[in-house]
């Protein structure tokens, strides 16, 4: 086996001498995944009281992202022609223009807005964020992110279909020592008197195994019902393994970071309302030095998939190439995107 | 030519019927048991397998 290297989560944007992000900001803070905890060695029993004390339990993260890591490997499918062109104006704001030509579909245009404050609670983090997108039909997503408090963060989002609302929720998330807890409320209408709520909860159990569980309950007129699904998560110094059990079906995830260059992710879903499964293996290699990543997988459907990402410096442009065919269906997709900033 | 209600028809009939489990495809605990294997190759291979270092340097012939 080559060396030993902890997992280690996407670098954040790296913070201006300022204490404010930089002009040209992709990706706001506060959508970062925490990073990852090496495993711990166990100690002796004689100072394993003081050993906890001095090594608490690490707080899990988001219940959201508990299979993130393993989904990042994956390319992501496009098709047709993408241009998306990036401008900060200033520390605080930065807009975007998206044209899609598809060869399916519509084409569509895009404009995009993300503003960061300036209360600033992380290495890389500032709150509130407010991201929002239109496109030319009308139709508009929109999410505020804001940091309560030290341990609360909440999030509201928004998101309609030309002009009618389709989808409202909003959250409230608490990170305790070594638990995460939230709360969502998902298209809550009190005349129709309808509406769903999202629990999630999930505690470090050792530094390196995390479990909890989610309940969701939705109620319509004439019908409400409950799902519960449970998670495990057991991070080690260079993988994490996740398995979510529940009555709709199970997912499990498995990633691996061979080296620098070199990460693994294999998944496999099954879903007793659907009665499907489906295994999945990808893969991402990173190669710094020619400012390349390349993404690949292949799956149980016989889909076979890759995208080529490089940029091309010094010029500010970031060049897409995507394919993917569907052995069993004879269908091939294939997309090209440059983004500019 | 065995006849039936012997042990060797017994085996046949179950062999049978195995080769049909693994082959139907509409087989919602088939297709389980064939992608839970596939799951378990898949972590193997990423386990044991994909320790290659890109940029090493090319042996010299």
């Amino acid at each position: 086996m080559g060396s030993v290297l902890a997992a280690s989560s996407p670098n954040p944007p790296p913070p201006t001498s300022g204490g404010a992000p930089a002009p040209g900001l992709t990706v706001p803070p506060g959508f970062g995944m925490p990073p990852v905890s090496p495993v711990i060695p166990p100690a002796g029993a004689a100072s394993g009281q003081q050993q906890e004390a001095e090594n608490p339990l690490p707080n899990p993260g988001a219940f959201d992202e508990c299979h993130r890591k393993c989904k990042e490997v994956f390319p992501m499918q496009m098709e047709g022609v993408r241009l998306v062109v990036n401008k900060g104006l200033s520390n605080h704001f930065q807009v975007n223009h998206t044209v899609l030509l598809s060869t399916m579909g519509d084409s569509s245009y895009r404009f995009g807005a993300t503003y960061v404050g300036s209360k600033q609670t992380g290495p890389a983090e500032f709150f509130p964020v407010m991201v929002g997108d239109m496109d030319n039909t009308g139709s508009l997503n929109a999410q505020i992110i804001h940091q309560i408090t030290n341990r609360i963060r909440s999030k509201v989002a928004f998101q309609t279909q030309q002009q009618k609302f389709v989808n409202w929720q909003g959250d409230a998330e608490f990170r305790g020592e070594d638990f995460t807890a939230t709360v969502t409320l998902g298209n809550p209408d009190v005349l129709v008197g309808s509406g769903i709520v999202v629990t999630h909860y999930l505690q470090s159990i050792t530094p390196a195994l995390a479990l909890g569980g989610e309940l969701v309950y939705h109620r319509r007129p004439g019908e409400e019902g409950t799902v519960m699904s449970l998670v495990g998560r057991y991070t080690g110094s260079n993988y994490i393994a996740t398995l979510t059990l529940g009555s709709a079906g199970a997912h499990a995830s498995y990633y691996h970071k061979a080296n620098d260059q070199l990460q693994v992710g294999v998944e496999f879903e099954a879903s007793t309302r659907m009665q499907d499964t489906s295994v999945s293996f990808g893969y991402q290699l990173d190669v710094p030095k020619a400012n390349l990543q390349f993404k690949g997988s292949i799956d149980s459907n016989w889909i076979v998939g890759a995208t080529l990402e490089k940029k091309l410096l010094p010029l500010p442009l970031s060049l897409v190439l995507c394919a993917f065919l569907n052995h069993h269906k004879n269908k091939f997709q294939c997309g090209f995107g440059v983004t500019i900033g | 030519l065995s006849a039936a209600g012997t042990p060797s028809s017994g085996v046949m009939d179950w062999i049978g019927s195995a080769c049909r489990f693994a082959s139907d495809r509409n087989d919602f605990r088939r297709n389980l048991l064939v992608n839970l294997g596939l799951f378990a190759a898949g972590v193997w291979v990423a386990r044991n397998l994909s320790d290659f270092d890109l940029m090493s340097p090319q042996p010299v012939t």
